[in-house]
């Protein structure tokens, strides 16, 4: 565990300095409807011949996405041995859809002010996005999730909290109440004290960005554990109990390995998502190994 | 025995071939009465790979996809090169759960990242699956599994389909009727692809102001515009209406949002429906919206049907209440059709009062009609309700539903319903 490690899983903790810094700063801007870049991304992907050369350069005319695109494309989660060196290639790498999504979670970063306590909270996303990923593509469960699926989803799962810390000054308290909880849901606490839960909020902004029904449903319900238990009634697709049993599981080896925990979900949920995953103990020991590989090459 | 060409870049059998050998077990497990399963996989993006890298590459990037297959495949199949990236996989005795376990093992297996020299791929196909069914010739068993790999390039690729439910595409509503279920995936579609828009048509007072614009919702998929009387009712049996009404939720309160800071000041009122108002976290999607659009709550109404503020379910009255104590405002939408009944209006928290279209179609010469419209009117202010009339299409409509006193009026003669855009211009032209 290194010391960067635990500062990204302090981020929760530290929603008190976060709010404080936030609140004057982007009190009155609006999450906006799916940016544009991503409507044109999104067009040139769904035509029969995607032109990878006019779609970088799309992506290149803003600097910091082109070079974050990079950076996730060269992140150990996709596991190559060269490195992609421009846009084109980071395209190539991840694959379009990929690329839109990361895309979408760079740019849902990047419209809120760069302070270091939600930085580390983008940062812990981005981890458990990648955590993610990496179960996913480990298979074993009876429900197939796509990587770029559970990627997708663990960079969006949380988005809902920043937007809650920017408009309730009170919300770091609600925060540390949920994180804290060992009986009542995360959302139950956020709703006794704010008009809305971060899931919600999370599942409606996701699906305005257009993102998959399953995750935009894995989302919303990613604190409702009780539908990860349903047997013959099906409430929720397979995929989207997947979907959240995957990232309950990232956020888990994120604490596992940085010692901390900060939340109590993990024993709200862990055994019936560890099910879900047809993980037992034996392999849980495994995973635990393998993953280290994943959070230490976070930095 | 067949002879048989193998194709020299995968080792697999060429196309002809493939073909030949289909026929072939297509008799076998016929005669044998066992299942065969075809599975049709095409690379996704292999024509940027071959663009961007040169056909000698594309080679070999072939190769390793096709040592993938033989490996995972192993004997329990025959596969075919069928085209410069696409394999058909033929598998006697595979039911479709075989088959669609087959088609995910495959997929993991593509998924891999692929290293070859200065090429850095994270390679993935569309599969499509027909299990061999009585009727089936041979190579129509081939085309539906040729038309269900079609249809997951279609929804994006990186994915499989089994053939028959390409329409279905595994969701709920399966003993829907075949067009419905058309419209279910059409509406899934524009979700996930951004087909779904807003369009605003303002009500007008009396003195020009104006004083709302009702959202509208619209649906477009693949450039085919679907009438809202063909997917509401589709959305209100699948209960995706919730999801539909929570999208139109964020985005109207965005747009009273963005025309705020345009300098326009108007009221946005947004249709619910009852399954919305019966879902236990509506209240919570209402302030998510506002939330999100961070815009004052007075700016915002909802437009239901009278029916509605009369249900006895908990859920809804707890809904309404709470939309109302945060300050948006309540109209009653469609108002005199169905059951209604003037006794509840009392009883009714509502701030405006839509008369239907159907008394406003009647005017200006059914005299029956001008006496319910007046009556309504004043029986609505008398109540401290803003009364507007819904549906106007002609000037001397216009000119009579002033003279019995309603305080706005919505339809084509006033405004038509338009994009978000034409709406900022309209408005500004108003002022």
């Amino acid at each position: 565990m290194t010391a960067g490690n635990k500062d990204i899983l302090s981020a929760r903790a530290e929603a008190s300095h976060v709010a404080a810094l936030l609140e004057n700063a982007i009190r009155d801007i609006g999450i906006p409807s799916r940016p544009s870049i991503l409507d044109r991304i999104n067009a040139e992907m769904h035509k029969d011949n995607p032109d990878f050369h006019h779609l970088a350069h799309l992506i290149t005319s803003d600097v910091g996405l082109a070079a974050g695109l990079i950076s996730i494309s060269n992140s150990p989660y996709f596991s190559f041995r060269g490195r992609a060196r421009s846009t084109n290639e980071a395209l190539m790498i991840l694959g379009l859809d990929v690329s839109s999504r990361a895309i979408a979670g760079l740019i849902l970063r990047k419209l809120f002010p760069e302070t270091p306590g939600l930085n580390r909270f983008w940062d812990a996303s981005a981890i458990i996005a990648r955590l993610s990923g990496w179960l996913a593509q480990q298979g074993g469960s009876d429900i197939n999730i796509r990587a770029d699926d559970a990627y997708t989803f663990g960079l969006f799962r949380d988005c809902g909290i920043p937007i809650l810390l920017n408009r309730f000054p009170h919300y770091p308290t609600v925060l540390k109440n949920a994180n804290g909880e060992k009986e009542l849901s995360f959302t139950a606490v956020e709703e006794a004290q704010c008009p809305t839960n971060h899931a919600v909020l999370g599942s409606m902004l996701a699906q305005s960005w257009w993102l998959p029904e399953e995750v935009c449903l894995a989302i919303r319900h990613h604190h409702d554990y009780a539908l990860l238990q349903q047997d013959d009634s099906i409430v929720l697709p397979s995929v989207t109990l997947g979907l959240i049993a995957t990232a309950q599981l990232a956020e888990h080896l994120l604490q596992h390995h940085t010692g901390l925990s900060m939340t109590q979900e993990w024993d709200k949920a862990g055994a019936v998502c560890l099910e879900l995953l047809r993980i037992d103990e034996k392999d849980l020991q495994s995973v635990y190994k393998e993953s280290a590989i994943v959070i230490d090459s976070a930095d | 025995m067949l002879a048989t060409q193998i194709d020299p870049t995968t080792g697999f059998l060429d196309r002809y071939s493939c073909l030949k050998v289909a026929d072939d077990l297509v008799s076998r497990v016929r005669k044998a009465g066992q299942p065969l399963a075809a599975l049709w996989i095409d690379l996704d993006r292999f024509k940027q790979i071959n663009e961007s890298y040169g056909y000698l590459s594309g080679d070999s990037v072939i190769t390793f996809i096709a040592q993938r297959l033989r490996e995972n495949v192993g004997s329990r199949a025959e596969i075919g090169r069928v085209g410069a990236d696409e394999f058909v996989c033929l598998a006697p005795n595979f039911t479709r759960a075989n088959a669609e376990r087959m088609a995910s093992e495959l997929m993991h297996a593509i998924e891999t990242p692929l290293d070859i020299g200065e090429i850095h791929l994270r390679p993935s196909a569309s599969i499509g699956i027909a299990i061999l069914e009585s009727g089936d010739a041979t190579f129509s068993f081939l085309e539906r599994a040729d038309r269900a790999k079609i249809s997951a390039k279609n929804q994006g690729g990186n994915r499989y389909v089994v053939s028959g439910d390409e329409l279905v595409s595994g969701r709920m509503g399966t003993l829907l009727a075949r067009e419905e279920l058309a419209v279910e995936y059409m509406l899934y579609n524009a979700l996930e692809t951004g087909g779904l828009r807003l369009n605003y048509q303002p009500t007008v007072g009396s003195d020009g102001s104006i004083l709302s614009v009702e959202a509208l919702m619209r649906c477009t998929v693949n450039g085919k515009v679907i009438s809202p009387v063909k997917f509401i009712p589709v959305a209100e049996k699948t209960g995706l209406i919730v999801r539909l009404g929570e999208w139109s939720l964020l985005e109207g309160t965005r747009q009273a949002r963005y025309l705020l800071d345009a300098g326009v000041r108007t009221k946005v009122a947004i249709n619910v429906s009852r399954a919305q108002l019966l879902d236990s976290k509506f209240s919570q999607a209402l302030h998510a919206a506002l939330v999100c659009a961070n815009v004052e709550p007075g700016l915002i109404e909802l437009e239901l049907t009278e029916s509605l503020f009369m249900d006895n379910s908990k859920t809804v009255q707890n809904n309404l209440r709470s939309a109302r104590d945060c300050g948006v405002s309540l109209s009653i939408d469609d108002f005199g059709t169905g059951y209604s009944c003037l006794a509840n209006l009392k009883d009714i928290p509502a701030c405006k009062l839509k008369l239907d279209r159907t008394f406003v179609l009647a005017l200006p010469h059914d005299r029956r009609a001008m006496s319910v419209v007046k009556a309504m009117a004043h029986l609505g202010k008398d109540l401290g309700m803003t009364v507007v009339a819904e549906g106007v299409e002609k000037k001397e409509q216009l000119e009579m539903l002033w003279d019995l006193g309603v305080d706005g009026v919505q339809g084509y003669y006033c405004a038509m319903p338009m994009d978000a855009e034409a709406l900022f211009s309209w408005l500004k032209g108003n002022r």
